[in-house]
């Protein structure tokens, strides 16, 4: 008999890492918004980094519960749906205004994710509990994710910002729709930094000693890592105090994040040497 | 600990499940027919994005995937995953279709040219891994599967090594692998085909472009992005009802593949009405 690869004991339940991983992205993401438009300013485009972080690391564990059922085909597709699915859902929302958009976001990604789930678990028989759920949720992941990013480079989620330039402050772009954040096909790297993003820190962690909070700080580390190319690519959107801001927000969690990743890492392995490079032998 | 039994993906089908995912698939038609006008551009449109996906859906059971045991030389196929083989196969295969549609060369020869993309990364990857088995790692082909190779006739037993399935890509498998990426390619290009024409039709008013050709940076560019999502649902949907390794047409497992087709059916309606609904809204 076959049994589950990984036990879920310890740590925080997924229900509340759910609730909260919604929320937190979803009031980045307002936050941001409101805060730009209240101001009059680009500055806290990074919120839109903030809840990629957080949708990620809700992800990752959503993927966790999944994956430990032995999908057979490893973890990097979930990754893959969940981006796939979500973007359908990112870009009918973007058709809305600013304070509807996330929650069609999320509606739309429930009713998409939803349908994949019931087709994956009871239309393909995988016949997994957590399928249905999980299908939903990484879709609702996928949408913020892309939502995140999006708010990040351009300072706004609506369809007619992403498709149309502001010219940017190197005047780096002709304005127009050539130059713009789907025109341009920003959306694409995007979307793939996403789907690595969500599904590396399961992938790199999962094992006999896997342990939650290492997993989440790695997703944290993940979506840091991922809003430094992003904050790069706002420089042709944004004025320049914006992007230096979203720059040092983001390179500031990684480093915090990835130190957090390596004390972890310290404190569940079994042995640690820290290894120095091979020296070559003199004379020869 | 909890105990559970790991996903065994029997042959049988669910008729309630099919049943009802039958009756979702016209419900989107339905709606599309009524929302935009009967049988007019987006209700094609919706059409061929379903066909693009049920294709890509089919074609995917044909990919021989190794995984890790064929990256051991315990198993045979391609030594990677199923959603990863589709990403390539199907990404190549866009790229020489959107190629393709942007010269203007027509849908027929568009949503050829992308199938022959496909078809031709899985040949290349097919070549260099046989290249790499045989001459690098010094396995031979062999299928753990049936007895004698179907297209060729050649005896596999022989060259199996005991305690495996088979390793190696034998040739039915290699041939496989070129339907997939074909068929595989041919989908993605069809949607992408589809939903550029929706877009075309629609963002210039929605964007309100001075001139109708402005927008068709966007407008391809957001075909592209709902045909690789679209693409990757359903090439994982495919991945699931595998449920890991397969040896090609010639599996066992490949008798499961109605499951997918039902599936693919209703993902694609369901992302592609979404979609579609973007610009036509």
């Amino acid at each position: 008999m076959t049994v589950k690869v990984e036990k879920i004991e310890g740590g925080t339940p997924h229900d509340t890492i759910m609730v909260a991983g919604l929320l937190a992205s979803l009031v980045c993401i307002y936050l941001g918004a409101a805060l730009n438009s209240m101001a009059g300013t680009q500055v806290f485009a990074f919120f839109g980094g903030l809840a990629a972080v957080a949708a990620i690391v809700w992800g990752s564990d959503t993927i966790k519960g999944l994956c430990s059922y032995g999908i057979g085909t490893g973890v990097p597709s979930v990754g893959m749906i969940s981006l796939g699915s979500g973007v359908v859902a990112f870009l009918i929302a973007t058709r809305f205004s600013w304070y509807y958009a996330p929650i069609v976001l999320v509606i739309a990604a429930v009713i998409i994710g939803a349908i994949i789930g019931y087709m994956a678990n009871d239309v393909i028989m995988m016949k997994i509990p957590v399928m249905r759920r999980a299908m939903t949720e990484v879709a609702v992941v996928g949408g913020l994710m892309l939502m995140g990013f999006a708010q990040m480079t351009t300072g706004s989620y609506a369809l007619l910002d992403l498709s149309a330039t502001k010219t940017g402050p190197l005047g780096l772009l002709s304005a127009g729709f050539a130059g713009s954040f789907i025109g341009a096909a920003i959306i694409a790297v995007a979307f793939i930094l996403g789907a690595i993003a969500v599904q590396h820190p399961f992938n790199a962690c999962l094992g006999p000693s896997w342990k939650q909070d290492r997993m989440i700080m790695l997703a944290a580390e993940c979506g840091f890592l991922s809003m430094l190319p992003v904050a790069f690519m706002s420089i042709a959107y944004l004025t320049v105090p914006a992007v230096v801001v979203s720059i040092i927000i983001s390179a500031a969690g990684w480093l915090y994040t990835y130190n957090q990743y390596i004390c972890l890492s310290k404190r569940d392995a079994a042995m640690w040497l820290d290894a120095k490079p091979i020296k070559e032998p003199e004379g020869h | 600990m909890t105990v559970t039994p790991k996903p065994t993906g029997g042959v049988g089908m669910n008729p309630m499940a099919n049943a009802l995912s039958i009756i979702l698939v016209i419900a989107i038609l339905g709606a599309a027919w009524i929302l935009f006008g009967g049988y007019a551009l987006v209700f094609k449109a919706l059409v061929a994005v379903i066909l693009g996906g049920v294709l890509i859906g089919f074609g995917v059971h044909f990919v021989p995937v190794g995984g890790a045991p064929a990256a051991m030389g315990q198993a045979p196929g391609i030594a990677t995953g199923v959603a990863m083989l589709a990403a390539g196969a199907g990404l190549a295969g866009l790229f020489g279709g959107a190629f393709a549609v942007n010269s203007d060369l027509g849908l027929v020869t568009s949503i050829v040219a992308g199938g022959i993309g496909g078809a031709l990364l899985m040949a290349v990857t097919c070549l260099f891994v046989v290249l790499v088995y045989t001459y690098g790692m010094g396995i031979p082909s062999a299928s753990g599967k049936v007895k004698v190779d179907p297209i060729t006739g050649d005896s596999q037993a022989e060259y199996k090594s005991q305690g495996t399935e088979g390793h190696g890509l034998p040739f039915s498998s290699f041939v496989g692998g070129v339907i997939g990426g074909f068929l595989g390619g041919l989908g993605g290009t069809l949607i992408y085909y589809a939903l550029l024409k929706v877009y075309e039709d629609k963002l210039p008013a929605l964007l309100s472009a001075p001139v109708a050709g402005a927008v068709l940076p966007v407008a391809i560019s957001l075909a592209g992005i709902f045909a690789v999502g679209i693409f990757l649902v359903n090439a994982v949907l495919a991945a699931y009802n595998i449920t890991g390794t397969t040896e090609g047409f010639h599996d066992p497992k490949f008798s499961r593949f109605p499951r997918a087709i039902v599936a693919a059916l209703a993902a694609s309606a369901a992302c592609g009405f979404v979609a579609i609904l973007v610009a036509a809204m």
